[in-house]
Formats: C-alpha cells, structure tokens, sequence
C-alpha cells in the first residue's frame, strides 16, 4: 500500500534563476552595442558579472565573444574603426567615460591570452614587468610579490631555483601560467581569460582549470572558452552568444540541463548547425 | 635526359655555386693583390750595386731594384742612345736609387747594356731621412761637434757602424721629448693663449672689460709667457744635444756628404740581415706606418691621423644617427596615422638613400657649414671672426652630413625590426597597464635592437667608404693636429680631420713622386679595408650577442 | 522549452545512438506490455503452460535492461551529453529499471495465476476485479509508452493522474477480497494468491507513473517527483 507521498516544496525551487544567490555584481554591462566601422560586432549586451565567480562566455567562432571580452579592458581602443555605445560599470564608474584613465583600468582588469606571451626576459623579470611599471623596484619587495604571484598561479615550485633563466624555455602550460602570474601579481580585481588553454594540452588545461578554481576566492574571472565542456566545468554562470548577441546568460548548471532558449540548446547538445 | 637535368634544378644550383664562386674569388683576389703590393713595400729590400763599363766610362750605380722588365732593342732607340744596329731583346730595371737632394729624382730605369756585374755589398747602408726620402750609401765616420763648434771624429772603419746606431737611439729619443715638448706642452699653452685672447676679444665686445677683469687677464698672460720661456729653454737645450752628432757617408759616385743624425729616422744594412732580422725590421716598419704621423707630403712616415680620423668620424656619425633613425622609425610606424601620407614619407625616405654622396657634400656645405655654423658662429663665437669657428667644414659637420647620407638605411632596418615583433607581446604589455610608451622602451625596442644594430653595420659599412662629400665638409690633406687631445674640450668637433679614403686619392692622384707613392696607396688601400671590416665586425658581435638574448618567439 | 528538436547532431553516429536507444526502450516496453497482457490473461483463465511461458520471457526483459544500460553508460562517456540529451539518457536509465520492476511484477502475476492452475481452482466471479484493475494498468503502461514515444507530456500527466484512480480501484478490489477471505475462510489461501496478484497490478501502475514522471523531466527537464500535482500543472502547462 503505497500513498503518494506530495510534499510541498518551495516551487521557487523549480526556476533556478541566475542573480539568486547572495554574490554582489562586480561588472554593469547596459545595452553595449559595438560597430567595427560600418559593421555591428554587438548587439545591445546587457549583464551582471557576479564578485568572486567564474563567468563562462561560449558560442560559435565569430560569436563576439572575444570582443566583448576585450571590452572589459578596452583592449578594442587598440583597432582604429572601433565605436563603442553603452555601458560597461565597473565599481559604479563607466569605464567608458572619457575620463577614464585606460593604464590603471588595466592594472584592475588583467587579461590572459589565447596563446602563452611572455616577454623575452628572464622568469623573474615577466613577473615583476607590471609591478615595476607601478614604481616598485626595491628587489626586496620585488621578490617577494614574484614568490607569491608565483605560488598563486602553482609555478612556483617548478622555477624557484631558475627565476633568472629566460621565460621562453618554458613549456607551454608553464608559460601561460607565467603570464597568469604575471597577471595576477598587480593585484587585479578582475581577470579576464581568453581561451586560455586552447593551445596547451590536456593535462595543463586541466592544471589551468584547477588554478582558476584556486583563484575565484580573490578574483573575479571571465573566461571565453570554445571548449563547451570546460565552461561547464570550470564556471559559476554561463553566457552563450551567437552573431553579437547575448541569447542566454545563466547559472551554468541550468544551462547545461535544461536551458532556456533554443538556440543555446542546439547550441550545447551540439545540432547548431 | 637534358631536359631531365634542367627539370631537377640542377642547373641552376651550378649557376649559383658558380655566381658565388665568381665574386669570392674576385674579393678575395682583390684584397689579396692590394695586400701583396702594399705590404711588400716595408720589407727591407737587399740593396745592389750594379757596375756598367764600356769604351767610354765606368759607372757605378747603387739602388734598390723595384721592377724588371723585358723590352725589345728597337722601342729604346727613341729613349736611349744606343748602337743602332743592335737586335733582340733587353732587359730594363725600375730601380730606387734614394738619394733625391743629391740625384734630383728617386727612381730611374736602368739597362742591362754594358752590365758588367750586380753585387750586393754588405757594408752597404740605407737610411730613412726626415726629409729627402731614403739614403743609400758606404758609412764612413761618425762624427761630434764640441763645445766650441768643431767637428770631432768619433769612430770609423770597424767600429764606426755601433756606434753610429748607438748614438741614433739617443738622437731618436730626444726628438721624441722635443716633440712632445714642441706638441704637447707648447701646444697647450698656445691654445691657452689663444683662449685667453678669444676671452678678452668677447668680453670687449659686450663693453664689459672692466679693469679687474683686464688686470687678470694680463696676469694670466704673463704667468703663460713665463712657463713658456722655461719650455722654450728646455727644447732650445734639447735642439743642441741633438744638434751634436753626425756622420760621413760615401755615395755611388765616390764622394762624401755629411748627414746630421737629427736629420736620421732610420739606419740599416739590408744586405747584412737575416730573414728573421728583416722579419723582425718589417714588423717594426709596419707599426710605425700604422701609428706615426705623416711626412713629406704624405709620402713618408705614417697614417695615424688619417686612421684616428675616419674611425672617430665613423663614430661620431654612429652616434649621430642611431637616436634619429630608431626615432623616425618608430614614429612612422607607431605613432603616425597610417594613411597616404605616411606612404609618401616613407617613399622620400627610401629616394634619400639613393641620392649621389656628392650632393650630401653640397647640402652639407651650405647648409651645415655655411648657415649654420654660420649662425653659430655670430651666436656662440663673435669673439672669434672674421676666423671661422663652426662656419668651416669640421669635424662635427662631416659626420653630421654622412648620418643624413645613412638615415634612411637605419629607418629602413629599424622599420623592419619593429615590424618583426608580435602583436601578442605589444598586447601583452599593454594589458598589464603599461602606455605605449612604455611599451615601446620596455619591450618592443629591446627586441628590436638586433635590427637597430644591422642598421647600424649597413650605416657604417656605407659611411666609412665614402670620400666625395667629405672633401666637401671637413676632410683636409695634412690636419695640424687631431681632433681629441689633452686640451678642453678635448672633443674638437670644429677641427678638421684626414681620413683614409681621402688620404689614398691624395697621395695616390695629387702627389708629386708617384714611384714613391704607389704602394703606399695599395697599403692604405689595405689599411682602410681593414679598418671597416674590423668596425663591422665588432658590430655584427654585438648583434649577434643581442639576437641571442632575444631569440625570436614563435609568435 | 520546446525539445522536440527534430533537427539533427552534427554528429550522424551520436543520432543513430540516441534513435538506437529510443528504439531499445520502445521494444523494451512492448515487450512488458505483452507480458502484462499475457499474465493477466494466464491469471484468468488459470492456464499453466501460458503463465509458465511469460515467466520464462522475463529473462528477456532483463537482457534488455542490461543492454540498454550499458548503451547510456556509453553515451554518457564519450558523448558527455546535454541538456536535452543528457535528460533523455537519465530518464532512458531510470525507464528501464522501472520496465524491469514491470516486468518482474508481470512474472509475479504469472506465478500466482500458476499456483492457481496447481490449486485447480477456478477463477471465482469475485475475482473480475482483477480484470478491471488489469486492464486499467495495462491502459496505464500502453499510455506512457506512446508519450514517451511521441514526448507527449500531457499523455505523461495524465498518466500520473490515472495513477490516483488505480491506487483507489486496488483498495476496493482488497477490501472485497478481505471480505471474501474472512466469509469463506478455506479460500483464503487461494485469495492471498489473487491479493498478490493485485497487488502487482497496483505495482505496475506505481511504475507507470514514475515512468510519466521520467518522461515530464525528460521533455520539461522539471523533476516533479514528490510535488502537489496541481501545482506542477499549473507551472507546466502554462
């Protein structure tokens, strides 16, 4: 004799909508639409980038997500044609605004690049470039930010006995995880990764994966990613795009069991196409 | 089968070994020409007697043989008097007889008509002389004069020869401190002098010649003159030690001429020397060519000056151009907005280096020396004019107008190097904060400076050759003195310079004795090769030490 | 979201897998659906050699529980499925195991209708609610199958709902069994046969619904196991 057994449980339970947790935004993007020239690269993106979380950007080659990426830190200013509209707050400041100062806005907003980039000079010398554009050049005080930039991004034990040999005969892993701690050693508030471990194999993208883990206590991180399966690792919420638009954006756990629309659907299960 | 062969390529690989094998052998064969001719000059040639005897005389001619060549009979008829019905051939000798206050010229030819016999005397002496070039002759005696002015034989026969070298040790070293007295200490106090009185003349000019001011100069002047009545003393001293010796010496007619020791540079007996006595002479030879100054005419003696001048001119430029082209590069394909504009620069640029040097050297003298110094004379220099100070081809202004002849060489290489250098690294350091600026000094220049540095090679490469526009703007036959000495500024950027490339047209077109001069020309030839392979050298060290620091990324 | 995506994967074989399982599960369930039939006939007219036959089909079922659960586990490994995919393989995988438990309930029915025919009693007019309930079940398990094929989730909904008026058609059928039990004390044994009987019955239509609850997961990705009904059809259908 069984009797049906329906407990009542919170139906808010049932729609597991993204901003419900207790994580303060970081990042305002309002109704950013970008033009290379003539042509619309984004379309009116408006999202809130939550503190200490992993957000994941994926969608087909061509998406924009780069692109938006690239916005954070105005890295676009560098591409003559390049017009931005809207808003992009960060800590209740537009970082659009024309007064902005670009170099310190960098020096909050680290970015990490699809291929490792280290400077061709010594191991210790990547680490402390960002430190010593801000006026720090006691040794002193200089080694020990290295040390600890370098333990932060788990390189430290493999190159403390050659911080003076060149960065470049470094693997590939270890490099990018260099540059992550040549990132991460100005103290940025906020990293951004562009496919990160896209040229590295898979034994370091996993390393790299744990890493960020690691660092979302005390940063916030922005990866863009092709690989649909390590955003659905390695991230908090999860924004798909597709053709400069920002079709879902959303927990990541929603995302990848039941998500909203169909195009991230098809998108994820892999019939986009 | 053939068309086989031309279809591998294999053709054209010959064609290529052969292009290559061409031009090294024609380098190669040109150095080692200029090197032979030029080098053989300061080997110690045996010296010979030859005796001619016929009917009417008997003629004894002392000289060092040069050439020798074969001639038939009937092309002397116009030369020499001959018997008319003589046939065959004959032997001719270009031979240098030394000798020029005496015989009137150096060289002559010679014939082997009426030869009777060729030896090679050993007692038999050459001399190097300060002025008439080189002395053949037999020692005789060597000579003193006294305290009241009377000569007093010192030694002959056997023992004259020691002593006679002896005593020409001590000459040398004494017109070594009187040049330095003469140079160094007189030179400075002249130029002092000089100053004094540019001083006085300025401050006359601004009405401002108080009588203070007038008082110290005249006791400047004074406490000069008195330092250079002591030196004056000394070297008048010095004048009469060496005034002392002399010797006899008989020439290939018999008869006796007296030569003052001071007049003696070198003495040698050429037929008396072993291999390794001449070895050891030519090496001695070698260094003082490389290292003395010139004399008669820059026939005789040393090229020091010349070499001191084009290296420090090839320097001077060096350092002229490096900031200005690596800046131009950098602007133009960093800063500057790329559009039509920049193209059309960047074609002007890459038209300079075409332009002929000669027209550097125009624009160079009326420009540079002409309104500019000009102007900086009036400015800078009043006190000076009418004698012009920077108004005058110089120093500064020849460098200054071969780093405008290479800019464009460096902007070109600079460009390229920049160009090189990924797009990821520039990200990279952006990204961190840094400004372009920074950037560009921290990272990208850094990388860049292999090529800055190939740049540089192909400046200096091209700069050291070039004569034509420096006789233009500062390049002078004979300079008084070089342009770094021990007085401020000890850089004398206003000064005229000799340069090597100037010095072998020089001697080689301008001057008086061209048997003398020939294969000094070769050997300056040489020197100057050497010269600017040793600067490119040094450079393509340091590019390559460079190149290794930053071994290119893989993007 | 609408996840009747008729379009295809880009990858053909992952289609063919996924076509491959819906097929699996497909044949899985007719062939309980024959079994349940089967029994509940056997049950009625008491006829051994049939009830012996379904009980000897079981192994068939669980062959193909076995199959098909080593079919998901492989999907899941090396396509690392979805979204929709990946519910589907879930509800694929919990599908079975409920088929299976259907299945074994069918053997159940077999073996007492077996008993009954070794009683060699016959089957009393009392026991035509069985038939009912039978065919209710039956009804039940054909309907969530076809939802499941077409990923009807109204068919699925109302499958659940049906399930209420099973649980209630058992507690009658028990009760007038009890009451025939306590006024004929001699057939009690032969009773209990029937109550086990419906009991597996009942069983079944538990399954089917849990299988409707799989399919409403599996097309809405909502898990509505333990919720008020109303409630998740207001939220569902709207």
């Amino acid at each position: 004799m069984t009797e049906s057994l329906a407990t009542k449980i919170d139906p808010s339970l049932l729609s597991a909508s993204p901003g419900s947790d207790d994580a303060e935004a970081c990042m305002d993007v309002h109704n950013l639409n970008l033009f290379y020239g003539e042509a619309q690269a984004l379309t009116d993106i408006s999202f809130q980038m939550k503190k200490n979380r992993v957000t994941a950007f994926i969608g087909p080659s061509g998406c924009g997500k780069s692109t938006l990426l690239r916005c954070f830190n105005r890295m676009n200013d560098l591409v003559d044609s390049v017009r931005v509209e809207g808003e992009i707050m960060l800590d209740g400041k537009n970082i659009y605004a024309p007064d902005i100062d670009v170099t310190s806005l960098r020096q909050s907003v680290g970015m990490v690049f699809q291929k490792p980039n280290p400077f061709p000079m010594s191991i210790f010398e990547n680490v402390a470039y960002g430190l010593r554009l801000q006026g720090i050049n006691k040794r002193r005080l200089l080694e020990e930010k290295v040390e600890w930039a370098l333990k932060g991004s788990a390189l430290w034990e493999e190159v403390k006995d050659r911080l003076d040999e060149s960065a470049l005969g470094l693997s590939g892993g270890q490099q990018q995880r260099l540059v992550i701690a040549r990132a991460i050693a100005i103290e940025p508030e906020i990293l951004l990764l562009d496919e990160p471990a896209s040229a590295l194999d898979p034994i370091s993208t996993l390393k790299i994966e744990e890493l960020i883990y690691e660092l979302k206590s005390q940063y916030t991180i922005l990866i863009v990613t092709h690989n649909m399966q390590q955003a659905a690792r390695v991230s908090d919420e999860t924004a798909f795009m597709y053709m400069g638009e920002m079709i879902e954006f959303g927990k990541t756990n929603q995302i990848f069991t039941n998500p909203a629309k169909k195009q991230t659907e098809d998108y994820i299960t892999g019939r986009y196409g | 089968m053939i068309r086989q062969w031309f279809k591998s390529g294999t053709p054209w690989i010959w064609l290529n070994a052969g292009a290559v094998s061409i031009a090294l052998v024609a380098v190669f064969g040109l150095l080692l020409l200029i090197l032979f001719r030029g080098m053989s000059h300061f080997w110690p040639a045996d010296v010979e007697a030859f005796h001619y005897q016929n009917d009417q005389k008997a003629v004894t001619i002392i000289a060092e043989v040069i050439e020798s060549e074969t001639v038939p009979v009937e092309s002397l008829h116009s030369i020499e008097n001959t018997h008319g019905d003589e046939h065959g051939n004959v032997t001719r000798y270009l031979v240098k007889t030394g000798n020029r206050d005496i015989l009137g010229s150096d060289f002559r030819w010679m014939y082997d008509i009426d030869l009777v016999k060729r030896e090679k005397p050993e007692n038999l002496m050459a001399l190097e002389r300060i002025e008439w070039g080189n002395f053949y002759g037999y020692l005789t005696s060597v000579h003193e004069k006294d305290k009241e002015g009377n000569e007093q034989l010192i030694a002959s026969e056997d023992e004259a020869w020691p002593e006679f070298i002896r005593r020409l040790h001590l000459s040398n070293d004494i017109r070594e401190q009187i040049l330095q007295l003469e140079q160094g200490d007189i030179g400075s106090i002249n130029y002092q002098l000089e100053r004094i009185r540019l001083k006085e003349k300025r401050l006359q000019m601004d009405d401002a010649l108080t009588d203070g001011a007038a008082k110290g100069i005249a006791e400047k002047r004074k406490q000069l003159k008195l330092e250079y009545d002591v030196l004056l003393k000394q070297t008048q001293k010095l004048y009469q030690q060496i005034n002392r010796d002399s010797i006899k010496a008989t020439v290939m007619d018999g008869s006796e001429v007296t030569i003052p020791l001071e007049k003696i540079v070198k003495a040698w007996q050429p037929n008396k020397m072993s291999v390794p006595n001449k070895l050891g002479f030519y090496m001695h030879t070698l260094w003082s060519f490389i290292t003395d100054d010139p004399r008669e005419a820059n026939t005789e003696g040393g090229i020091f000056p010349a070499i001191f001048g084009t290296v420090m001119m090839v320097i001077l430029m060096a350092i002229l151009v490096t900031p200005f082209g690596v800046i131009a590069a950098v602007y133009l394909r960093e800063y500057a907005k790329q559009g039509a504009l920049i193209r059309i620069i960047r074609i002007a640029v890459n038209n300079l280096a075409g332009v002929p040097s000669i027209v550097y050297g125009v624009f160079g003298l009326g420009f540079f020396v002409y309104f500019l110094g000009g102007n900086i004379d009036a400015l800078f220099f009043p006190e000076a004019l009418p004698a012009p100070t920077f108004g005058t081809p110089g120093l500064m202004w020849s460098s200054l107008t071969l780093a405008l002849l290479t800019l464009p060489v460096v902007i070109v290489a600079t460009e390229e190097g920049l160009s090189r250098i990924p797009k990821s690294l520039r990200e990279g350091s952006l990204g961190l904060g840094a400004t372009k600026a920074e950037t560009l000094w921290r990272v990208v220049l850094p990388m860049a400076s292999p090529a800055i540095m190939t740049g540089l090679i192909l400046a200096v490469a091209r700069a050291a050759g070039e004569v034509a526009p420096l006789m233009l703007v500062g390049v002078v036959k004979l300079a008084p003195s070089l342009p770094l000495d021990g007085n401020f500024p000890f850089m004398h950027l206003d000064r005229k310079f000799m340069h090597l490339g100037f010095h072998i047209y020089d001697v080689g077109f301008q001057s008086p004795n061209v048997e003398a001069a020939r294969p000094l020309v070769y050997a300056t030839s040489f020197l100057l090769v050497v010269v600017i392979v040793t600067l490119n050298l040094t450079a393509i060290n340091l590019r390559n030490r460079l190149r290794e620091k930053y071994r290119a990324l893989d993007g | 979201m609408d996840s009747n995506s008729t379009s295809q994967h880009i990858s053909h074989k992952f289609d063919e897998e996924m076509e491959g399982l819906r097929n699996q599960v497909l044949k899985m369930g007719g062939l309980v659906e024959q079994q349940i039939s089967g029994a509940i006939e056997a049950l009625q007219t008491t006829n051994a050699p049939d009830a012996e036959k379904i009980i000897l089909k079981d192994h068939k079922v669980n062959a193909l529980e076995v199959t098909i659960d080593e079919a998901c586990t492989q999907i899941l490994a090396r396509r690392q499925p979805a979204a929709s995919d990946l519910r589907m393989v879930v509800a694929v995988i919990k599908t079975i195991t409920d088929l299976e438990r259907i299945g074994d309930e069918a053997e159940k029915i077999a073996k007492m209708a077996l008993s009954l025919a070794e009683d060699d009693v016959g089957f009393h007019s009392r026991y035509a609610g069985i038939r009912h309930l039978g065919d209710q079940v039956k009804r039940m398990v054909h309907d969530v199958l076809d939802a499941y094929a077409r990923l009807d989730v109204d068919a699925a909904l109302k499958v659940v709902r049906d399930d209420d008026d099973a649980d209630k058609e058992y507690q009658d059928l028990i009760r007038m069994l009890i009451t025939y039990m306590m006024e004929d004390p001699r057939k009690i044994s032969e009773v209990l046969d029937v109550i086990w009987a419906a009991r597996a019955l009942e069983r079944i239509g538990d399954h089917a619904k849990n299988i409707g609850e799989y399919v409403i997961y599996l097309v809405k990705g909502k898990d509505i196991r333990h919720l008020d009904l109303d409630e998740v059809e207001k939220d569902i259908l709207s």
